[in-house]
């Protein structure tokens, strides 16, 4: 390097700014998902005559759309290299208030917006207590997972309680357009915003790179306290969504539901190929991991398999994709080293 | 290099700093002019790294003063520093490995369309920029984890170069390089001082001191303890300045 400042030839620079091919852009993890889900689906719709009915996909569509809905923003919060284990009691909580909101004779729309706003809300504590306290996201969400179930649980007293079917909430639950319930849409959008944030914005840049090697990001000048604070946010807005969507669904709210949901959005996002130790996210493979986990779940249903055996399978199939993933590496490398041998 | 003050472009005084019981730098002055090329040297340890990263805004001082063009600055974050046309490059590189080239070039500074990062602008001037300076890298696309040492190197030198930057920071800017890259980096430094910018270079290598510096200030156990026009040294001389061996030296250092 020279510090000549005559033009260099136009040819070497368009050289340099070429786009790559497809091949050598696209996440081989996510590529190797795609196919074991394919095949999952090839499977089960060989051995059940109603799992590519439409009746079926689209109850697939809605079972998916919570898990989706907070997977989207959890792989935000993964990718920057944070965790968040208290969605499954946001979810929780955001149900069980609104129900309770709604018995009080709150407007649906209010709360609605109040369930937003609980949700985001908890992901600011959650948000606050790792980028401003500096203490790490795992231990923080941990307390707060126990500490917010525990608020839904003492105020409701463990009972689920109702929603008037004729409310406009319980009416969300039950709303579809197209064949598609309104959780199925809404987790569309949810993808939809989530693939341009990550992949298109600033913001999205940050989160890559507060995972990757935070203090680099933070000495080129972005404040990344306020990155790993709105990741935070995100994922709490989510599991709010998620909450409401679920409260609407089932025409009650209790302080018991999703549990154990963090663990399965997890397990989507890193299926997905999302790492997580941080620094790599990918919204698409976060589709298709929870889609996998979904139809796994659903699929085994419909064959008739008892329900138990649900998750040992998914647990073997997370582990026996991670493993594959991680082999797959080094066969990528290999393989695009002969492609590129020249 | 006349001492006209309108030309000091950065003066330091009396900087310390402290990392709990550690004073990594206990009071270093340090003046930088317009188109002055500035050699710091230093034993390792010395708090050489310590003191940029103090300019450039990474970390905040404790006591002392930073005066850039005249005015009193005090930089809350790398942002300010920026802002004051401050540009770095720091001995780790501070670089991501999961992000592309070009995404590293423009890191903080995206060029933007709307509330989008305008990804085909910033290749277009990322190839720019490592096409002008000759940077050896095959595609802004490449992540940074899989460039070579030496590549990466250069890339955080033009990072740092692209801000068009009054004040240069290079801390050990050719660590990694192969003997024409060092010769390109040093071709760069004399270029960049002539257009008026001020250059710090931090390097152990001290004969390339010898080729472009103007002044070096030396410093020792988080002190600056000399600062000495380059014609009134030779290499045994400078050598003795970081060591501290010479016994009329000695006498100016600090007691424990
Ligand atoms: N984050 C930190 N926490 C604690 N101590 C630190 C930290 N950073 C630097 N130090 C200490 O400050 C002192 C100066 O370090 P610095 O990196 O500035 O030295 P240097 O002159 O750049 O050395 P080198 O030539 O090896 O790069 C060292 O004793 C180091 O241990
Ligand atoms: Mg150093």
């Amino acid at each position: 390097m020279t510090a000549t400042t005559a033009p260099a030839s136009t040819e070497t620079t368009r050289q340099l700014a070429r786009q790559q091919s497809w091949w050598e852009r696209s996440n081989k993890a996510t590529m190797v998902m795609a196919g074991v889900t394919a095949a999952v689906c090839v499977f089960f719709a060989l051995a059940s005559d109603t799992f590519l009915t439409f009746a079926n996909v689209s109850n697939l569509a809605t079972q998916v759309a919570p898990v989706l809905i907070v997977a989207v923003a959890m792989t935000f919060v993964i990718t920057a290299g944070q965790i968040d284990l208290s969605v499954g009691s946001i979810i929780a909580f955001v149900s069980a208030v609104s129900a309770q909101l709604l018995a009080a004779g709150w407007d649906s729309s209010i709360v609605l917006i109040a369930g937003l706003v609980m949700g985001a809300g908890w992901g600011m504590v959650n948000g606050w207590f790792t980028a401003y306290a500096g203490i790490p996201a795992f231990i923080v969400t941990l307390a707060t997972l126990s500490v917010i179930r525990g608020i839904a649980l003492l105020t409701t007293q463990g009972f689920s309680v109702p929603i008037d079917f004729d409310t406009f909430f319980a009416q969300l639950g039950s709303a579809r357009w197209l064949g598609l319930s309104s959780s199925a849409w809404i987790a569309l959008v949810v993808v939809v915003l989530g693939l341009v944030v990550l992949h298109r914005t600033p913001f999205g840049q940050y989160v890559i790179g507060t995972g990757a090697a935070e203090e680099s990001v933070r000495r080129a000048g972005v404040n990344v306290r306020r990155v790993k604070l709105m990741a935070l946010t995100l994922s709490g807005l989510a599991a709010g969504i998620a909450g409401i969507l679920v409260a609407a669904r089932l025409g009650s709210g209790s302080a018991n539901s999703a549990q154990g949901f963090e663990l399965t959005v997890i397990a989507a996002v890193v299926l997905g190929g999302t790492s997580l130790f941080g620094g790599r996210g990918t919204v698409v493979g976060t589709l298709i991991g929870a889609i996998l986990i979904t139809v796994i779940a659903n699929g085994l249903t419909l064959v008739g398999v008892s329900p138990f055996l649900t998750p040992i399978i998914t647990g073997t199939v997370l582990l026996a994709v991670i493993w594959v993933n991680l082999r797959g590496k080094d066969i990528g490398q290999a393989l695009r080293s002969l492609v590129a041998g020249r | 290099m006349a001492g006209e003050t309108e030309d000091l472009l950065v003066e330091l005084k009396g900087i310390t700093k402290s990392y709990g019981p550690v004073q990594s730098l206990r009071g270093v002055d340090l003046t930088l002019r317009r188109g002055e090329v500035l050699g710091l040297v230093g034993d390792n340890g010395a708090g050489k790294s310590t003191l940029m990263k103090v300019l450039a805004g990474a970390v905040q001082h404790g006591g002392g003063e930073i005066r850039v063009h005249g005015r009193p600055v005090r930089f809350a974050n790398p942002a300010d520093a920026q802002a004051e046309k401050i540009g770095i490059v720091y001995q780790d590189l501070a670089l991501c490995d999961t992000i592309d080239v070009a995404g590293n070039l423009f890191l903080g500074r995206e060029p933007r369309k709307g509330p989008f990062i305008d990804r085909r602008t910033m290749h277009e001037q990322a190839a720019q920029i490592l096409s002008d300076l000759h940077v050896k890298v095959s595609s802004t696309h490449q992540e940074i984890g899989t460039l070579s040492g030496g590549q990466r190197q250069t890339v955080a030198i033009a990072r740092a170069v692209s801000f068009k930057p009054d004040v240069l920071i290079l801390d050990e800017p050719t660590a990694a390089l192969a003997v024409a890259e060092v010769e390109s980096v040093l071709r760069l430094i004399t270029d960049v001082a002539a257009r008026g910018v001020g250059v710090i270079l931090i390097t152990h290598r001290l004969q390339d001191l010898f080729r472009v510096c103007d002044r070096i200030t030396v410093m020792y156990e988080g002190q600056s303890v000399d600062d000495v026009p380059i014609d009134q040294l030779d290499i045994e001389k400078l050598v003795a300045l970081i060591t501290r061996s010479e016994p009329q030296k000695a006498q100016k250092e600090v007691s424990p």
